[in-house]
């Protein structure tokens, strides 16, 4: 029992550990110490996805800032056209359309008599 | 890494291998800086507070305001839409402290020459802008002036940032400010002009139809009751929308939304389209203005017009009079919210009460005169005495006193008819719906009064002869012009009465949503036969009673009825000490008589005035209508003439 739960490694591990990897590091084998050289196109691609997901959310961020600026160029039309509808349905009145063929010569007035239709 | 081992087993880089470690050295050293960097500012560096407020993504809460949905008329043409307003601003310091420090850096020890040239680009500036503020005074203020650059100069002494330049301005001034040479090429940090902008309500039919239009007022306006008014008020829910929320980031490319935040979009408010037609409305508003325009004893004048089959309001004028200015304008809607004794026009409601319930069998029935005063009460009719007992006269009959509009005839018929059992007299008006205020389209539709009967006393549950009389040509009760034209419209519609409405539709992207449609208020308040009856009776007003000299000339045949009564006056009774009364008074009919289309009241409210036959039904209100029907006759697609080819 005593042997079970004897301790088979030393604290001096740990600071080989850290001294083999540090130098595993300076080397550029640390992967291939970690025998997972393998994977290493996974690794590679994660590195990638993150990157790509940067990259994306940039674009995105992008596209946001064009939409905001877009949805002010709509409004701006919206309001151009609005303001537009306002004139052209207040030079609809009927007492305005008579004052301007009035002052523009015509002749053309109210109806004198209802409208005949043929059929 | 490339590693070539020799024959003594030692490794050996190869020169590229060499190269690879120095950038893999290189990198990873550069991946060590950034993360001790990284633990560095994450746990140890404190900015500078104007540092972290520039690099940290500000988000803010930011609510969006639905656009206000339109008001349409029967036509669909805009009679409400909201636009923006733009206030002129200008900030009259502008580029004078870069004026200052252009100079001073220039002339760092010549405190002269920095002066010299500091006044040298005031000048400048001023130069440029004296030109630009006429062009802009040409455009806000409609006159050509240096007013504005005068006060820009002034304020440029003084230091003022902030004066606002004439009043709000629509889009097409802006444009017009904003395309000058100067504010285009250099924009508001070099001009100090800018604009402030509001969304308000716009009107492009002017004040037609204002009041039934109406308006949102704020809340936080004090001294107000009622801050909805009109279609604005009473479809707020409708026109409104939902208010959207989100949040938003401030980023290097400019505000955007915040995705990780709650983002709730606006929802615009959906159209109201009407029954009315500004066409109809126009008509009917230059008519009324025609009549009463310069005149001072007149309060308030209204007209209102109703499609018979189906109960659409197309025309609802309200004109009341402002005291100080003398103009006539539409701040009250009179039709739905005055109620008052309606007078002459009362006397077809006691005449379909007597042909309802077979008191009389035809307008040709005699009611013998008397000696022109009505048994039992002190009800008199001067009209009876003059043109029937002193000619020696005994009986006149139904119709000649409907044409007459005589008070004594429909007294008599009231108390002959109704004395024993006054209820069956005030049920059958209920049923006419004159006893109570129906659900309408426009907040405010005053209640009508009704007499009570007797509670104790001699006439216990009876109602005294004086009352039932006067009830009987329209005096004890009250009723809103709505009301009278409701019950006019039935008459034409062979007894089907159709409940008034303004809203046609709720509509969206010209869609409709919602369809509000006529309604049957009482699908037969009288038979066919009854109908028939009163529209002869009415066809005699018009063509040979009260009415006849102001229809003369109308376009088509007018079945109607004039009516007058007198309002309260200070102190008590109809008429002041000098015989001055309050005219109220109303011409109601509906055309073509033979087939109507339309039904039509106006109504007028006089100041206290001598008599005076214009203040009468037959008056003002009869002329406006005709007025009214003559023009409409003439556009109405339901008027036209059909001509058939011979085959």
């Amino acid at each position: 029992m005593r042997e079970l739960v004897e301790r088979k490694w030393k604290l001096a591990d740990i600071g080989r550990f850290f001294k083999n990897s540090f130098k595993a590091i300076l080397k550029g084998q640390f992967l291939l110490r970690m025998n997972v050289g393998k994977y290493f196109v996974h690794i590679v691609f994660t590195f990638f996805l993150m990157t790509l997901v940067i990259w994306i959310s940039l674009m995105i961020e992008g596209t946001m800032a064009k939409v905001e600026k877009n949805k002010k160029v709509i409004e701006n039309l919206r309001i151009e056209n609005a303001q537009k509808m306002y004139d052209a349905e207040s030079l609809m009145r009927r007492s305005t359309v008579e004052a301007n063929l009035g002052r523009m010569g015509s002749e053309v007035k109210e109806p004198e008599k209802r409208a005949t239709v043929l059929k | 890494m490339a590693i070539i081992r020799n024959r003594n087993g030692r490794n050996k880089r190869d020169r590229m291998g060499f190269v690879l470690y120095m950038v893999y050295i290189l990198v990873l050293i550069v991946w060590v800086v950034v993360i001790f960097k990284l633990f560095y500012i994450q746990w140890f560096w404190s900015p500078d507070e104007r540092i972290y407020d520039a690099l940290t993504p500000k988000i803010t809460k930011e609510e969006f305001v639905p656009e206000r949905g339109d008001i349409l008329d029967c036509e669909g043409r805009k009679l409400a839409l909201t636009l923006p307003r733009y206030q002129l601003c200008v900030d009259c310091t502008v580029q004078k402290k870069a004026h200052r420090q252009r100079a001073d850096s220039k002339y760092k020890k010549d405190k002269k020459a920095a002066d010299e040239m500091f006044r040298r680009l005031e000048n400048d500036w001023k130069k440029e802008m004296r030109e630009t503020c006429r062009e802009v005074s040409v455009i806000v203020t409609g006159k050509r002036s240096d007013d504005l650059y005068n006060r820009i100069c002034a304020g440029r002494e003084e230091g003022v940032q902030y004066i606002r330049i004439g009043k709000p301005v629509d889009r097409n001034a802006y444009n017009a400010v904003m395309n000058l040479d100067l504010l285009k090429k250099k924009g508001k940090n070099y001009t100090g002009l800018y604009f402030e902008s509001e969304y308000t309500r716009r009107y492009p039919y002017g004040t037609l139809a204002r009041r039934t239009i109406g308006f949102v007022r704020s809340n936080n306006i004090k001294d107000t009751k009622n801050n909805h008014i009109g279609i604005e008020g009473k479809f707020d829910y409708e026109l409104h929308g939902k208010t959207g929320v989100g949040y938003v980031r401030k980023t290097d490319n400019g505000k955007i939304r915040d995705n990780d935040s709650i983002y709730v979009e606006a929802v615009d408010g959906n159209d109201v389209r009407l029954t009315i037609n500004i066409d109809y409305q126009e008509i009917a508003d230059r008519a009324l203005r025609e009549q009463v325009e310069g005149r001072n004893d007149i309060k308030g004048v209204t007209l209102a017009l109703m499609e018979v089959r189906t109960g659409a309001i197309k025309a609802m004028v309200n004109l009341v009079r402002d005291p100080q200015t003398g103009v006539y304008e539409e701040s009250q809607n009179l039709v739905v919210g005055r109620r008052n004794e309606p007078g002459s026009v009362f006397k077809t409601v006691t005449l379909m009460s007597v042909l309802s319930d077979g008191c009389i069998k035809s307008l040709d029935e005699m009611i013998p005169v008397g000696d022109g005063t009505v048994e039992g009460t002190n009800i008199k009719d001067q009209h009876i005495k003059d043109d029937y007992v002193a000619k020696g006269k005994d009986a006149i009959s139904v119709i000649d006193g409907f044409k007459i509009s005589s008070n004594y005839v429909f007294a008599k018929l009231a108390i002959d008819n109704y004395y024993d059992d006054p209820e069956q007299f005030l049920d059958n008006i209920r049923s006419y719906k004159l006893g109570a205020a129906f659900d309408f389209d426009l907040e405010g539709l005053a209640e009508p009064g009704l007499p009570e009967l007797a509670k104790k006393g001699r006439h216990r549950d009876k109602m005294n002869p004086n009352d039932l009389g006067r009830l009987g040509f329209g005096y004890v009760s009250e009723l809103t012009p709505l009301h009278v034209l409701t019950f006019y419209n039935a008459i034409a519609n062979k007894g089907r009465m159709m409940k008034p409405y303004l809203v046609e539709a709720i509509e969206r992207n010209g869609e409709t949503v919602k369809k509000m449609g006529p309604s049957v208020l009482n699908s037969g308040i009288c038979s066919k036969a009854v109908a028939d009856t009163l529209n002869r009776a009415l066809l005699a007003v018009t063509s040979d009673g009260t009415a006849k000299w102001s229809l003369r000339g109308c376009y088509c045949n007018v079945a109607g009825k004039t009516g007058t009564s007198f309002g309260v006056v200070p102190g008590g009774g109809y008429q002041t000490e000098d015989r001055r009364k309050y005219y109220q008074s109303t011409f109601v009919g509906y055309f073509p008589a033979e087939k109507p289309e339309y039904t039509i009241i106006s109504t007028l409210y006089s100041e206290l005035s001598l008599t005076d036959s214009s203040l009468q039904g037959g008056g003002i209100p009869a002329k406006a209508v005709k007025t009214t029907i003559n023009g409409i006759f003439n556009i109405d697609p339901a008027f036209r003439e059909v001509l058939y080819k011979a085959e």
